[in-house]
């Protein structure tokens, strides 16, 4: 017991003074939260959060467009922001360039003559939406289906309009014809144990993304002390003084299991207090700290058995810092660390599961956004496991042979 | 005591050590004298028990290397010819550490730090990281921390490699004053001739995984072989001639001649004879190097890299 207390001190003593380590194990993920999580807001943000701005000149000025766009400035998804009516093209496109306006919206003189009820030729222009290159498809189409859908409305307004009392006789309420669409749906947001569910925010995908990620660069360190030890003479020393390939490695699992525990608690205290100041959501956890404790516990096995094998195949420190940051790098975008699984097509989704940083992922999204328990961890838990064991066995055997060469 | 019979090692097809028979007495400075890839390092490696051998059974203290590994090594130490040491750590902390690991707590290593310091002439510099230390520091330090454990037998492998002459004398008398003080047995593996013949007690040879030498430095160094003529070819009546000027020895292409009171007159009449004979002479060396010159006789070829 005593001889592995000095091997933690040791390593603490080692890691302590590595800067280069530092970095890489608790920098590096706490910029990447940061980062990702205010990056990202966009993406998540499926709860009318961030508004999409948007410009608006209005060259008809009639009841009609009036009307129109302010069944427009009702819809919480966009912020609309006026420009004097008459404007240019040319004025727009500035502002839109200058004050990064991604859309604007120009109502066309004319427009109440296509909305009228009594209108011929609906064929004519009526609106134009200014577009810039950067919009993704998907927005673009959103925000025109919107227009298309709120200009088929303001058809339908005028279109009844003096017909009320004929309406009314036939038993139709106006009112419910009018409810806008939006109240005749209710979305229920759903979690694998039928608890309590939490809306999926940039800042929950964020941290434990960048959480397994940073989790596996212990490649780093572990290699750089591993291999100094195997090429200076060290680790001979050390079998000289009748200290077992066990103790040695568990004196690499250990202090590394407290490193990988620090970083846990770190970025969750960073999802917590730094990203909300960042202008981020705030994390919220899961009620299972036995759940996260075991996920954490797999995740650390696993990424400290990887380092290890690395720094037992490399021959180099350069070579093993290649060999990891590649193989972490590769393993991280298949895992869905870089990108969301949920926004890769299907075969790059069914591909993923051949990371285990995929499957810690999906252990602590379990915990952080499904509220999840111990059993809903436990089949990552055990893969990650699994797979740590085969290598850590690999492990052992390739030192075993060199240490004996 | 060290008792080494019938030792075989090898890599693949290649020997490492072949046949090594070698016994060392208790409070012995054995002096392993080898080209580079000569096997020192394996041996000592095998005494230590950190790889496996062949064939051949190995005593220490009477202990059989195999069934008693773990006492052994408590009462064996090896100070490699790295630096096992880390760059990072002061020197307080390695000794810490490595003591540490072998079983050493409290008092008793505090006690052995400091002794093993002073030593090694260490403390002033017992808070200072290790990576700021010149090369001969570190070497110091290399050698203290195979002291912790107050081993009965040490193995020093090349212990002086890149280190200044200062340092270098440092590291011998602090070697000779260990086995005077404590009585402990030194393998010392150099092809640094010099060192060897500064240090050693037992001076022994080892060549392609051979033994060819294992005599006391006093012997060898009687044999004052004072000059060397290395010569094309010679004949067997020739040899037979030459074997009969009593201070000659032939040894295949070379004349060893020794100074005594004939000297002058043997030389002369090994010249002539070469000479009448036609006998082409390659190589004459008159300097004072008898163990270097024994060394190259017997290994029939220079310090090496290989």
């Amino acid at each position: 017991m005593t001889k592995i207390l000095y091997i933690l001190k040791k390593e603490f003593l080692v890691m302590g003074r590595d800067v280069h380590s530092l970095l890489v194990l608790f920098i590096m993920p706490v910029a990447f939260i940061l980062i990702m999580s205010l990056a990202m807001r966009d993406l998540f943000d499926t709860h009318g959060a961030n508004q999409i701005k948007i410009l608006v000149v209005n060259q008809d000025k009639s009841d009609p467009s009036i009307a129109f766009i302010k069944t427009l400035v009702n819809l919480k998804t966009f912020s609309f922001h006026h420009m004097a009516d008459g404007t240019g093209i040319d004025l727009i496109r500035h502002k839109m360039f200058q004050e990064d306006y991604k859309f604007a919206l120009v109502v066309e003189k004319g427009f109440s003559l296509a909305a009228d009820r009594n209108a011929s030729n609906t064929a004519e222009r009526q609106m134009i939406l200014l577009v810039k290159p950067s919009v993704n498809r998907q927005t673009y189409t959103i925000l025109k289906n919107t227009f298309a859908a709120s200009l088929a409305k303001a058809r339908v307004a005028n279109l009844i309009k003096g017909q009320e009392e004929m309406l009314d006789y036939a038993g139709i309420d106006i009112e419910k014809v009018m409810q806008p669409s939006d109240d005749l749906i209710e979305t229920r947001y759903v979690s694998k144990s039928k608890l309590k569910f939490k809306v999926p925010t940039s800042v929950q995908q964020s941290v434990p993304a960048w959480l397994v990620f940073s989790m596996f660069f212990v490649v780093i360190p572990i290699s750089n002390t591993f291999i100094a030890e195997r090429n200076y003479g060290t680790l001979l020393r050390l079998q000289s003084m009748n200290i077992s390939t066990g103790l040695l490695l568990a004196g690499k699992l250990l202090p590394f299991f407290i490193v990988n525990l620090i970083q846990v608690v770190l970025m969750i205290l960073v999802g917590i207090y730094v990203v909300p100041l960042a202008g981020g959501d705030e994390l919220t956890m899961g009620d299972s700290y036995g759940g996260l404790l075991l996920i954490t516990t797999a995740v650390s096995f696993c990424s400290i058995s990887f380092a290890l094998l690395v720094a037992s195949v490399a021959k180099t420190t350069e070579h093993a810092t290649t060999i990891g940051g590649v193989f972490n790098i590769i393993l991280g975008a298949l895992g869905g660390i870089m990108v969301p699984k949920f926004v890769m097509p299907d075969f790059m989704q069914t591909l993923s599961v051949l990371s285990p940083m995929s499957w810690g992922l999906d252990g602590f999204l379990d915990i952080f956004l499904r509220n999840g328990n111990i059993l809903d961890v436990m089949k990552e838990s055990l893969l990650l496991f699994l797979i740590g064991l085969v290598m850590l066995s690999t492990t052992a055997i390739i030192i075993k042979r060199k240490l004996s060469l | 005591m060290i008792e080494i019979n019938h030792l075989y090692k090898s890599y693949g097809q290649q020997v490492v050590l072949d046949d090594i028979n070698l016994s060392i007495q208790k409070g012995v400075i054995t002096g392993l004298l080898g080209p580079n890839g000569a096997g020192k390092t394996t041996l000592v490696s095998i005494l230590i028990g950190i790889i496996g051998r062949d064939k051949g059974e190995i005593f220490i203290d009477g202990l059989d290397l195999d069934n008693h590994l773990s006492q052994i090594q408590t009462i064996c130490s090896i100070v490699p010819q790295n630096l096992a040491i880390y760059p990072m750590l002061s020197a307080y902390e390695n000794l810490e550490y490595f003591g540490g690991l072998q079983g050493l707590k409290g008092q008793k290593l505090k006690s052995r730090i400091d002794y093993c310091t002073e030593v090694a002439s260490l403390q002033s510099f017992l808070t200072k990281r290790v990576h700021k230390f010149s090369g001969g520091m570190k070497r110091r330090l290399n050698l203290a921390i195979g002291l912790l454990n107050t081993p009965r037998m040490l193995y020093l492998d090349e212990p002086t490699v890149g280190v200044d002459t200062q340092s270098r004398n440092y590291i011998l008398e602090m070697i000779k004053n260990i086995n005077r003080k404590e009585g402990t047995t030194i393998i010392y593996t150099s092809h640094y001739l010099e060192e060897i013949e500064q240090v050693s007690d037992m001076i022994a040879i080892i060549d392609e995984g051979r033994l060819i030498l294992n005599e006391p430095k006093e012997e060898i160094l009687k044999q004052d072989f004072k000059v060397s003529i290395r010569v094309g070819e010679l004949n067997d009546a020739l040899l037979d001639r030459f074997k009969r000027i009593k201070p000659v020895r032939v040894q295949d292409d070379c004349i060893l001649l020794t100074k005594d009171e004939n000297f002058h007159d043997n030389l002369i009449e090994i010249l002539t004879v070469l000479k009448s004979h036609a006998v082409e002479v390659v190589d004459f060396d008159s300097r004072d190097k008898s163990l270097e010159t024994l060394f190259l006789n017997l290994t029939r070829k220079s310090l090496r890299d290989e």
